[in-house]
Parts: structure tokens; sequence; C-alpha cells
């Protein structure tokens, strides 16, 4: 961003001096027009995270049974992170996640990419009405998905128990063991399609006449896809993967309402589900801000990996 | 800030962009409630020495703007303005009165008073009320009551009877069960007779079937022992309840069903389900979900444990006085007079439908009309009756919700086998003590 700036400068100032001098009004423009930009991010971003880093390393004490004025808030160092990472059900629900990551994200983008490349080519009839179908389900937001979802679950109620039932299966989608897979189900039918867009356009930007090229050295369309297209879209799918993986350590909506339908959700489920009980409904947001740090930290760390992943990849190339 | 991280729940980028709007509408919004309390603030000194006193309230009992109205037009001097509470608006006081915005007057489940009394949320206002005791049920006051201080009023509550379909009871000659006892007999009978048709339901999301029962066998989860919390969640009335469950769910007498899912509504409404023990509040619910019904319920005293006659009560709402309330005697008149007057008791009952928690409005004509769907039965005479057989030495205690996820998580996984109803106790009482330690409160 510095150098853009530094390079608008260059040019606005030959212009200034032909106009006869002038103020700093134009020195100072361009921190006029960020300054929406910083107060929120300030006042949004730096200033609650600062606040629950605070929080994380002090808690409330009270004293018999807490009644009158009896409480002081006394700096704990980091006994709120040890707690955090004592707990079982915390670091269960971190696992949880990152299963659900390893599996829901490689699926959706696998998915994701087959459309984009399906609709690349010229195999595709209707495009643009199928490529809207795939896109649509993004925009109904998670809450009503969840719900939506919820029904096609319910054996009683759901049309597809009944369709696998008359086929001789007799499926249970909020079992235990599967419930995490359902809910992986409703974020993929959801996400695939805003995916498969970002791809697609990558793949728009590809120059044809590479495409021409491989034809006249006698690749097919298969062999294409996979030797060209793909590689001159990695840094969107790579991309995609880094907010995807974001999005799973952040799994909140599509469990908390699967919770209205099954209780093999439990409240303590994912990391921000723990830190949602902790908080609002527990009152302790000391230890909450812990968790949450912790799993900021986690997000950082996993999309670290992810970028310094794509950046050694690039760098062979 | 759980609702702005569950707004980037979401993956692929634009969600970013929707994390944006969301801040710049939550930007005005702060601006606009700034000048909104700000507008409030001068209102209220300017009425700090005379003239009229502005109280906010917020609730959410249908119709009680009239009751509100009412008050106003007879007390000029205390207007009362009131903003209907929706949805999750119950989990922003908290901010709110924190932060000096809240309202003077809320509405609140009962099982959350403990945590604003010690979160300094709520005012002691028994200067204001200390001749009210009398005037309300004996469980209901129990619940406003902590340590000789009074931190708010009962306004409704939730006494339990026993709903049962009289077809399904005639066609296998089953007779309506008195006890726990002869409860477990009828559901074995009737899933011999019929294996669709259970006797009950047990919904491991529900709090308040599991709560109700504790209650009647004369339990409490707290209670306060000089300057101490005690903790008994896996006492005897405890184990009484759990094995009435685990005999229930071990013969797969009742149906395991998620309770307020189209699934537990099409049990209802296929007869797979015969009884529900619940609050008085649940009938209505009835009927909106199971219209088709009319005619095929009937209602009796919910089944006792054996030696008891106790009913159980699955709680009801309280009205406290807030923190940061300028005119606490002003607020507590208005509370008394709406949870325990004739007026504003009749608004409660007929406009809101409430079950009153008030002794007055137990007299209220509304809760002796006979009821179609129930075959003409007058069925608030028995939740009525129930009303007054409810133990009186039921505690609120602290961190009721985070106790509550303890005990339905772990239902979940009884309903799995892979636990006991006793051993879900066990852990609760252990996580409750321990959190109610970690605080720094004194726990015996």
């Amino acid at each position: 961003m510095s150098a853009a700036t530094a390079s608008t400068a260059s040019r606005t100032r030959p212009r200034r001096r032909l106009r006869g001098g002038g103020g700093g009004g134009e020195r100072t423009a361009p921190y006029v027009f960020l300054a929406p930009f910083v107060l929120l991010f300030i006042g949004f971003l730096v200033v609650p995270i600062g606040l629950a880093i605070w929080n994380s390393l002090h808690t409330v004490r009270r004293s018999g049974l807490g009644f009158g004025s009896a409480s002081e808030t006394v700096f704990t160092g980091l006994s709120n992170y040890t707690e955090a990472l004592t707990d079982a059900e915390f670091l269960a629900g971190l696992g949880r996640v990152l299963l659900y990551g390893v599996v829901q994200v490689p699926v959706m983008l696998a998915l994701a990419l087959t459309l984009a490349l399906l609709f690349d080519s010229a195999a595709v009839r209707f495009k643009r009405f199928l490529q809207l179908s795939v896109f649509l389900p993004y925009a109904v937001p998670a809450v009503v998905a969840a719900l939506l979802w919820g029904f096609l679950y319910q054996p009683q109620v759901s049309p597809v128990v009944d369709v696998l039932r008359s086929l001789g299966a007799d499926p249970d989608f909020l079992a235990p063991g599967t419930v995490l897979w359902s809910i992986a189900n409703v974020t993929v039918w959801s996400v695939t399609g805003v995916n498969m867009i970002i791809i697609f356009s990558a793949l728009q930007t590809v120059p044809r006449d590479i495409y021409e090229a491989a034809r006249i050295d006698g690749a097919g369309e298969f062999r294409t896809a996979l030797r060209i297209k793909i590689p001159m879209v990695a840094p969107a799918i790579i991309l995609t993967a880094l907010f995807s993986v974001i999005g799973t350590l952040q799994l909140f909506n599509e469990p908390m309402v699967m919770r209205s339908v099954t209780s093999n959700v439990s409240s303590e489920y994912t990391p921000n589900m723990m830190i949602f009980s902790t908080t609002t409904q527990g009152g302790n947001i000391n230890l909450g801000s812990a968790m949450a740090i912790l799993l900021g930290l986690v997000t950082f760390a996993l999309s670290v990996a992810v970028s310094v992943a794509s950046n050694r990849r690039g760098g062979k190339r | 800030m759980a609702r702005l991280t569950s707004a980037t729940t979401r993956a692929g980028h634009p969600s970013r962009r929707y994390a944006g709007v969301t801040a710049v509408v939550a930007a005005a919004a702060l601006a606009l409630a700034a000048c909104g309390s700000d507008d409030d603030d001068e209102g209220q000194a300017a009425a700090g020495d005379s003239g009229p006193v502005t109280l906010e309230f917020w609730g959410w009992v249908p119709d009680v703007e009239a009751a509100v109205e009412e008050w106003n037009q007879a007390n000029p001097d205390i207007q009362v303005n009131f903003t209907r509470m929706t949805g999750d608006d119950g989990d922003k006081i908290p901010s709110a009165v924190d932060a000096g915005t809240g309202p003077d007057i809320a509405q609140m489940s009962q099982h959350q008073l403990p945590d604003y009394v010690i979160n300094e949320r709520v005012i002691d206002i028994s200067e204001y009320v200390a001749d009210a005791e009398d005037l309300f049920t004996e469980s209901s006051w129990a619940a406003v009551e902590f340590a000789d201080a009074i931190y708010g009023l009962p306004q409704d509550s939730g006494p339990a009877a026993m709903m049962y379909r009289t077809d399904i009871f005639d066609e296998h000659g089953i007779e309506v069960p008195a006890t726990w006892d002869e409860y477990v007999e009828a559901g074995r009978k009737l899933q011999q007779a019929d294996p669709d048709v259970y006797i009950g339901q047990f919904s491991p999301n529900e709090m308040g079937l599991w709560y109700q029962d504790m209650v009647q066998a004369g339990g409490s989860w707290f209670g306060i022992d000089g300057d101490s919390w005690t903790v008994s969640i896996n006492d005897e009335a405890g184990r009484q309840v759990a094995d009435k469950w685990q005999t229930l769910v071990d013969e797969e007498l009742v149906k395991t069903v998620q309770m307020w899912t189209p699934e537990y509504w099409a049990d209802i409404n296929n007869g797979n389900i015969a009884t529900i023990t619940y609050a008085a509040w649940f009938p209505a619910l009835l009927k909106e979900n199971a219209a088709d019904l009319t005619g095929q319920w009937a209602v009796a005293p919910g089944p006792v444990f054996e030696g008891s006659d106790a009913a159980g009560d699955t709680g009801g709402a309280v009205t406290a006085v807030m923190a940061g309330a300028e005119h606490p005697e002003a607020a507590s008149a208005f509370i008394t007079w709406l949870n325990s007057s004739e007026e504003g008791v009749d608004h409660l009952v007929t406009g809101g439908g409430i079950f009153p928690a008030a002794k007055i409005g137990l007299e209220n004509e509304e809760l002796v009309q006979p009821d179609e769907y129930f075959g003409g039965q007058e069925i608030l005479e028995v939740y009525k009756e129930a009303a007054l057989r409810v133990p009186g030495d039921n505690q609120e205690g602290p961190g009721y919700q985070l106790i509550q996820n303890d005990l339905l998580d772990g239902f979940a996984q009884v309903a799995n086998g892979s636990t006991t109803f006793s051993e879900v106790l066990d852990e609760a009482q252990e996580n409750t003590v321990q959190r109610l330690s970690d605080q720094g409160l004194s726990v015996k």
C-alpha cells in the first residue's frame, strides 16, 4: 500500500508545481480518505482485541454468596489460558472443527474446482442458468440453510429419508457420529457456489492462446485442465482454501441451529459455541476472552501455514 | 460479539464485506443509541425534583401494553415506557445495564435472576415491597428472595399437570396414573398393546421437563447456608428423578424426541405420545400445534412420587428493578401494581395469557373457563390446585444456564446409551461446585 501511495504522490507533485504551489490539502487527502477505514478498524478490531487480551489476563474474584459489592477484578496472568488449554471440552471442540475442516474444505474445493472447470469448458449448456443455480445457495443465510436442512434430516418429516427408506436404507443424519458430516453437508451446499465463482473468474483471466498452444501440442480437454488450467488458477484455489479454513474454525451458526433438532450437537460443540456458552450464558468474560484469543492464534497460525505453503509452491515455479 | 463473529462463519470472502457493513451499521446504531440515552437522561434529570418520572420497562408478555396504558392514565407522575423484547433480547440486558443505557425495569426468567444479583445488575427493593410477600404463592416468592433481600417481584409461574389422550387411554383400558409408579406401569401396558404408543416423551433438549420433577421431588439445586452456597444437584431428590427417568428410558417406555421440532409435533399428532406432563403455559402451544386432536385430551394432576402430594413447577418470570434505575421506589410501585393488583394481574392473565404468580390472580375468572380443546374441561382448575402444592423451598442460584448445558449435554448421551442420568447429575454437581469456587464464591 505504501508503494502505491508513494507513486501517486510522485505523479501529483509536478502538477502541483504547475499550479503554482498549493497547501497541504493534497498531502492530507489520503489520510482523510483512509480515516473512515482506520477509525472503524481501530474501533471494531484493534480496541476489541486489546480489550479481549486485557480481559483474558484478569479474573473477577468474588467472595461469600457474591451479593453486595464484594467483587474485584484481579490480574491473574495466564491462568485463564491454562484453564482453557486444560479444558477437555475446548480441546475436543478444536479437534472437532479441525477434523471437520480436513474433510469439508477439500471436498468443497474439489467440487467448486470441478464445477468451475466444467463451466469454463465448452461442454456445458445452459451455462448461465446452471451457474446461477450453483451460486444461489450462497444467497440463503446460514441460519436459514441450516433450518432447511434440519427439516430434511428429521426422519418423520423428511422426504429424503422417506425415499432412502423405500430404497432399503435407514439413514440417521443426526446420530452422534454422523451429525458433524450433516453439518458439513450444509456448509458445502452453501459455499461451493461462491468458491466456484472465484475460481471460475480466475479461469477467465487465463490467456486463451495458451489453450491454443496446448491444443496444437496435442493436449485434450482433460489434460489441458489438469496441466494448464489448474496450475494457472492455483492462487485463487489457495485464496479460497484460506478463507474456508478460517470459516471452518469459526463454525457457529450451523451447529447452533442443528442443536434445535438434535441433542447430539452439545452446547460446547465448536470453540465458538464454547466461547458463547462461557461468556453470554455463563458470564465469564475473562475465560471466554482467553478462549477467543487462543482460537484467533490457531486461525492465524493456520492462515500463515496456508500462505507459506502457497509461496513455496510459487517459488518452485 | 458472538453475532459479529457469526457473520464470518461462512467460508468465502464476500462475508468480509458483510462484516464491514455490520460494523458500519453497528457504529450508526451506537451513535443513535447514544443520542437516545442522552434524551432520556435529560428527561429524568428534569423530572428529578418534581413533575412526572419516566420509567423504561422491557418485557415480553403479550398485550402488556394495555396494562401500561392503564397505569399511565392513573399515574400521571410515574409514566412507564414499554419496550417489547423479542428473540434473544434478554441477552443484551446485561450489556445495556453495564453501559448505563439499560431499562429501569426488566422481565427475566427467575432462573437468571441470581446472576443479575451477583453481577449487581438488579437492586434490592426490600424497603419498597416489604409487605408484598403475602400477595404471591409461596413457591413464586422463593424465586425473588435471597438472604433476606428482595430482588424483584414474581410475575408468573409454571405449575405442572398431566395432559393425557382420553381416546388412547380408553382404547387400551388405562387408568389415569396418580403416582409415577402407576405411570411407569401404564407405560408398560401401552407398549404391550401397541409398540408405537408411548406413555410420554424423553426430550434431551428440554430442561423444564427435568426441573419440574426436581421441584416436585422436593429438591433444590442451590441453598444458602450463612455466607455460603450449597449445591445439591445430585442429592436424594435428584436421584429419585434420575431413577424414574432411567426406568422409562431403559425400558423404552418413552419416545426419545427433541421437543419443539416438527418431528415432535408429528409424534404428538400421530398419537405416538399419550401424555405430556408440563407447565400451565403448555396447553396453549398444544392447541396451536395439534389442532386436529380437539376433544381428545384431558388434564389431570401430575403423577406424584410415592408418599408425596407435591406438584412440579418449571419456574416462571420475574420483573426486577435494574441497577442504575433512578427512581427505584416508583419502579417498585409499578411492578407491585402490575404483578399483584387485581387490575394489573387481570391484564396479565386475560391479555397476556400467563399463569399468575399472585394469589389474587388465581381467583381470576379467565382461569375457570371451560376449554373446548380439552372436551369442555376447566383445565386451569387443575393447574391452580397444583400451584398451591408446589414446594416453597426451591432456591435459585448462580450459573443456571451452564448447569442446563451440563445436564442437557449429558441427557443427549443418556439417549445414546453411553451414560446414565445418575452419572450426569454427578458430573453437573462437580462442574457447578468448580465454577462457583473458580469465581471465588464460597461453596459448602
